[in-house]
């Protein structure tokens, strides 16, 4: 029974890794897979918090949650200021800078 | 006092040499040639103590390097070799030294002359008193290097920096020899000094010491002397020599630089015995080189080459002795010889001097009337390298072929001796003919101010033919002693000395009579009327040039050795190892691996965000899931 929700939780992670690798379109998608994957953590977080009976998994799924809110309010700006200059915010445009 | 003989020689040499600016051009000629004909008074009385008192001397100047197996002392030896060496170098290096003042006159640069000419003697004098083979190696390679500085004293003359290098580097394969025989008789023997090596020889005779490893010895020795007594092979730098100044040509092939390898041969003489092989070796070798000089002798133009070719020959002759183990024979021809010879050329430089500088024999004729000193002067020491009877040649040339006579195991060596006597004959009468009897071939200005060269060219030249003359006859007593002169028949004995006058006269038969009055008549109508005119002419032709040209040796060095060897410097070592091989190992190869990979490399930050993703993902993979292993 424990390990349906570690399963869920990692094939959400997964999927929020494929989400950042295989997007090539739109940044919006990037920004939403990245929380995704947060999101796969806090899950991963609150069940291995609630099988070890400890707390320090909800409380990191707290700060997670506001670090997630803080980072995609931050990605969200970077990605107005982006879109002010270039004028769109495709994935692929982001290639100026090259080994 | 014997220190001194070696002594001032070098002084004069350094004071000539580097405060030459400061006693100036007259000032360097008497310092020099006063230093050298004290050195040749001093080793006359050396000469009286070792020989006359038979007092041989040993001198042990110092330590000059130290090691647990070999220990090398600067030491001087004067035995009776030693001493006749020093008198005949520095008699004639003296008279040299005298006859350069006068030649020489109006050089810009004559205290360096006579400094080189000085460090020269000075040096051929360590030579031929050191007491070790180091120390002979440093007098060797010494004469070497002067003959270097000699040859090339006119330095801006093309010709004279390449037979200068020439003389360096083919003296260096012989000196290569030398340093292998060094090398292996510290190998065998441990030591250098010849006392010991010489004791231990005689202490042993037989079973003890390797019998290879003496032929070794004998064979590198060889190698050395072949080389600075320009024997068949290594012979080539000889006439080239006759680049530098006359002077010079004296000193390296009468008394000093081409002696030095003969010398070698009679100083290891205890060696030689030891080798029935190398002194065969040394027959055949200097059988061949006298025939193939006095082939060669005949048919030069250059008035200095005749006589260059004509040293050559004698050498042949010398070496050809020493395989007979007839070794104080040997030195006295050297003697003789170094008389003779400085006597020809001189006298040639006189001649040379007195035609403008003019030195080939074909322009030149006629000269008897105004130069008859010089005439008789060149008489004089051509009659005594035919060993004319009762002239110095006659004791030692003459006795040398009586001597081979007996051994009939290289009875051809008699033959080729004999006849390198005939053509050596010709070849003097053809010089004395084209040069003083035939009717004129020069210029007319030059030919009507041709006249005698200053007293200080006359007066060596004079003392050099009373030397030729009587230094045979007062030697025989002193040289000859220990020589046990063998009994042949008065026919055989008399060969030699027919074979020469045969040959004086067949020069002065084709030169007089047959070239002159019956080259047109009789000679060019029988080949026209034969009607093999066209093979007759190609083949006298190629005769001539494969004589003339030295039996095509420089040829042959050229293209079959130095050439490949060039090319071998070139695609090799050059093209392959060091530019190719070497680069791909070393600099080159690396920094050109290395910058393909960082560019490889650098091509993964590709700019797009979702591969930086991707391999961030990979990495961080990786690195936890080998966290244990790490």
């Amino acid at each position: 029974m424990g390990l349906k929700y570690i399963r869920v939780g990692v094939l959400l992670w997964i999927l929020g890794v494929l989400g950042v690798v295989l997007n090539r379109k739109n940044l919006i998608i990037m920004l939403m897979s990245i929380e995704l994957m947060l999101l796969a953590v806090s899950l991963l977080f609150l069940k291995i918090s609630l099988s070890l009976d400890n707390i320090i998994g909800q409380i990191f799924t707290m700060k997670i949650l506001t670090v997630a809110a803080a980072e995609s309010a931050i990605g969200l700006a970077i990605f107005v200021a982006y879109y002010r200059i270039r004028g769109t915010i495709a994935v692929s445009s982001l290639n100026l800078l090259k080994g | 006092m014997y220190i001194l003989v070696l002594f001032l020689p070098l002084l004069s040499a350094i004071v000539s040499g580097l405060f030459g600016r400061k006693i100036g051009a007259r000032g360097a000629c008497i310092l020099t040639s006063s230093c050298i004909v004290i050195s040749w008074i001093i080793s006359c009385y050396i000469f009286y103590e070792i020989v006359i008192n038979s007092s041989e001397t040993y001198i042990k100047l110092w330590r000059w390097f130290d090691s647990e197996v070999l220990t090398t002392y600067l030491g001087l030896q004067f035995d009776s070799l030693t001493s006749i060496m020093l008198i005949v170098i520095t008699s004639i290096s003296a008279l040299v030294h005298i006859y350069s003042t006068g030649y020489m006159f109006g050089d810009p640069h004559i205290p360096r002359f006579m400094s080189y000419l000085s460090l020269f003697t000075f040096l051929m004098i360590v030579l031929v008193t050191s007491d070790n083979y180091v120390q002979l190696f440093i007098g060797w390679e010494g004469v070497g290097l002067c003959s270097y500085l000699l040859i090339n004293f006119w330095l801006t003359r093309i010709k004279a920096n390449q037979a200068a290098m020439k003389a360096m580097l083919i003296n260096r394969v012989g000196d290569i020899g030398l340093v292998l025989a060094m090398i292996k008789i510290i190998e065998e023997f441990g030591a250098l000094e010849f006392s010991t090596i010489y004791s231990i020889l005689s202490l042993t005779p037989a079973g003890y010491i390797d019998r290879e490893g003496i032929t070794i010895i004998c064979l590198l020795l060889f190698l050395g002397a072949v080389g600075k007594s320009a024997q068949l092979g290594l012979h080539s730098w000889l006439p080239d020599a006759m680049e530098g100044p006359t002077p010079v040509s004296a000193l390296i092939h009468a008394a000093t630089m081409v002696t030095a390898g003969v010398f070698l041969i009679i100083r290891s003489g205890p060696f030689f015995e030891g080798s029935s092989l190398a002194l065969t070796t040394i027959t055949i070798v200097g059988a061949l080189t006298a025939f193939f000089a006095a082939t060669v002798g005949v048919v030069q133009n250059d008035l200095k080459k005749v006589v260059a070719y004509s040293t050559c020959s004698q050498l042949g002759y010398m070496v050809m002795i020493c395989g007979l183990s007839n070794y104080s024979v040997s030195l006295f021809h050297l003697t003789n010889h170094a008389f003779f010879k400085a006597l020809l050329f001189l006298s040639a430089g006189s001649v040379i001097h007195a035609v403008r500088d003019e030195q080939d024999m074909r322009k030149m004729g006629g000269l008897i009337n105004s130069l008859f000193f010089t005439y008789v002067m060149v008489l004089i020491g051509s009659l005594s390298l035919m060993g004319f009877p009762y002239l110095t040649g006659f004791y030692s040339k003459d006795l040398i072929l009586e001597l081979i006579y007996e051994k009939h195991y290289i009875m051809f060596a008699y033959w080729l001796g004999g006849l390198s006597a005939l053509l050596t004959a010709f070849y003097s009468i053809r010089l004395i003919y084209l040069t003083f009897i035939a009717n004129t071939n020069s210029k007319q200005e030059v030919f009507v101010k041709a006249q005698e060269s200053p007293w200080n060219v006359g007066l060596p030249l004079f003392l050099l033919a009373c030397g030729s003359i009587f230094i045979g006859y007062f030697g025989k007593e002193l040289m000859l002693s220990n020589t046990v002169f063998p009994i042949i028949s008065p026919v055989i004995k008399i060969v030699p000395l027919l074979l020469s006058i045969f040959g004086a006269f067949l020069a002065f038969m084709v030169y007089d009579s047959f070239s002159l009055k019956y080259k047109y008549l009789n000679i060019r109508d029988l080949i026209e009327n034969t009607g093999l005119r066209g093979w007759i002419l190609n083949f006298y032709y190629m005769v001539y040039t494969f004589f003339n040209s030295a039996w095509q040796f420089n040829y042959i060095i050229n293209n079959f050795i130095v050439l490949n060897i060039l090319n071998f410097a070139h695609v090799i070592t050059y093209r392959v190892i060091d530019r190719g091989l070497l680069e791909i190992i070393g600099p080159n190869g690396i920094s050109r691996v290395l910058i393909r990979l960082t560019q490889n490399i650098s091509n993964f930050q590709s700019g797009m965000m979702f591969n930086y993703v991707l391999i961030m993902i990979i990495f961080t993979v990786l690195l936890i899931s080998g966290y244990r292993y790490f």
